[in-house]
């Protein structure tokens, strides 16, 4: 039995240094995530900041409506079609371009719209009397917002944004999908070059999982630090 | 009546104000003067509070003008936080910053707004905490606050953009019977300093003992107003008289 699984490890990971497959795909999946995360927070908030914009003051309308037709087509189509339609349509043309670039680019762009949610349903969370106050002292509305409720709100969002990012990792993993080896098209690889479909793709779920699990260790930690103001 | 004060602080001319099929303000035209405590009483629903909020604009007057200090702040091209600045307002629920310190609270606006140094601004905050006897919570959050502890930082918060006038919207409504003390206390303070004051209020004992006028609304208009030995031993108006009854 036991002799068995060592066979069995060595010929997936050791034999012809398959490891590697699992390796850079770990690093391919971690750069991916990584960009992705930041365009998808960059557009989240933009997006968030033109929305809750309108809907207190009733300024941003044509951006409102351009924000809402964003959220409209990503949340409404899936990302695998998204990832497609961006390599083989907007990019269909362009030679050589990086595989890589472009799984951010439609990983960015598809969580930014659910970032772009979670950050107004955090904006909308603040007590309106916290916007009044910050008024009646003399803050302007941007100083408003970045004062008084963008701290509260983002406090507010970590739990959904912190989710959002551990969706956006295993998400990548349909990066397969144009080619691109990532962790799980690693271990899809040796699943190939072995015909043993239970130790790459097991290394692969439990690679994920720890990585999941890190973060929310981290994520914690963090909101715990954030909640020392309410005892 | 009036003449007995300072100059004309705010000036308000036939202010309206509709929400939807509400007519909360029905024309309303008034002054306060410098020195003056102002109470404002009427039944809920009255408009007392949209008038209040009308004077530094939190609430837009759907129609007419007001003028802070002779400047027309209800026109579009005047930089209405920088009036603001000098418009101190105090919330029935207090909205203290959750996120910040007490200390924090207080210099907040002043460091940025005034461009004030964090020592400077610090100084005074710690000066009004003293004046208000809760220097040791300087540290604190205002969740590990009570009520009325809460109430008086909101003054003090407002207090530290040295303002011209203070609105007070309600501040005691919210606060357990045995709190209302400390903060009309306070304001009571605040008015023999010679601060101009703006109170929306239930609280008749500190309109009788406080105010230098007080005004009676109802139906979105200034019905009846006077000083306080007349208002309360002489009322005319009708609605008044009814009103007084239920809570005196």
């Amino acid at each position: 039995m036991f002799e068995e699984f060592q066979r069995k490890f060595v010929n997936n990971f050791i034999t012809s240094d398959r490891w590697q497959y699992i390796a850079d795909g770990l690093i391919t999946t971690l750069k991916v995530t990584f960009f992705a995360v930041i365009i998808g927070i960059i557009i989240g908030f933009l997006v968030a900041v033109v929305r809750s914009t309108y809907d207190k003051t009733g300024k941003l309308k044509i951006l409102n409506a351009l924000c809402k037709l964003y959220l409209t087509v990503i949340r409404g189509t899936p990302v695998v079609v998204q990832l497609l339609i961006i390599y083989f349509v907007i990019f269909g043309d362009v030679r050589d371009v990086s595989k890589i670039v472009v799984a951010v680019m439609a990983f960015g762009f598809n969580s930014g719209a659910y970032v772009a949610e979670i950050f107004r349903s955090g904006i909308m969370s603040v007590d309106s009397g916290q916007f009044e106050a910050g008024r009646s002292l003399g803050f302007n509305y941007v100083q408003t917002m970045r004062y008084i409720i963008m701290p509260q709100a983002f406090k507010n969002v970590l739990p959904a944004l912190c989710n959002e990012f551990i969706v956006l990792l295993k998400e990548t993993s349909v990066s397969g999908y144009i080619a691109l080896q990532d962790l799980t098209k690693g271990g899809d690889i040796i699943r190939s070059r072995t015909y043993d479909a239970l130790m790459p793709l097991l290394a692969v779920a439990i690679i994920y999982l720890t990585m999941v699990i890190i973060f929310t260790k981290f994520v914690e930690i963090l909101e715990r630090r954030l909640r020392s103001s309410d005892h | 009546m009036t003449t007995s004060y300072g100059d004309t602080l705010i000036k308000v001319q036939d202010l309206h104000k509709i929400f939807g099929d509400l007519h909360a303000l029905n024309g309303i035209s008034e002054e306060i003067h410098k020195g003056e405590v102002v109470v404002i009483v009427g039944p809920s629903g009255s408009g007392k509070s949209t008038f209040l909020r009308s004077l530094n604009l939190l609430e837009e007057p759907s129609e007419g003008r007001v003028y802070f200090e002779g400047e027309d702040i209800t026109d579009k091209n005047v930089d209405i936080n920088k009036h603001r600045q000098k418009m101190g307002m105090v919330f029935q629920h207090f909205n203290l910053f959750p996120h910040k310190t007490i200390l924090q609270n207080i210099t907040l606006a002043p460091v940025k707004l005034l461009n004030k140094s964090k020592d400077e601004a610090k100084k005074r905050a710690m000066e009004l905490l003293c004046l208000v006897g809760l220097e040791e919570k300087a540290d604190a959050y205002p969740s590990q606050l009570s009520g009325g502890q809460k109430q008086r930082i909101a003054i003090v918060r407002s207090l530290a953009m040295d303002p011209d006038v203070m609105l007070f919207d309600e501040p005691t409504s919210a606060l357990d019977p045995e709190m209302v003390g400390e903060v009309l206390e306070l304001m009571k303070k605040l008015a023999r300093g010679g601060m101009t004051m703006v109170v929306v209020t239930h609280e008749m004992g500190f309109a009788k003992e406080v105010a230098t006028r007080v005004i009676f609304m109802d139906e979105g208009q200034i019905k009846e107003q006077g000083s306080p030995e007349e208002f309360f031993g002489n009322p005319k108006d009708e609605r008044l008289r009814e009103f007084l009854s239920k809570i005196l």
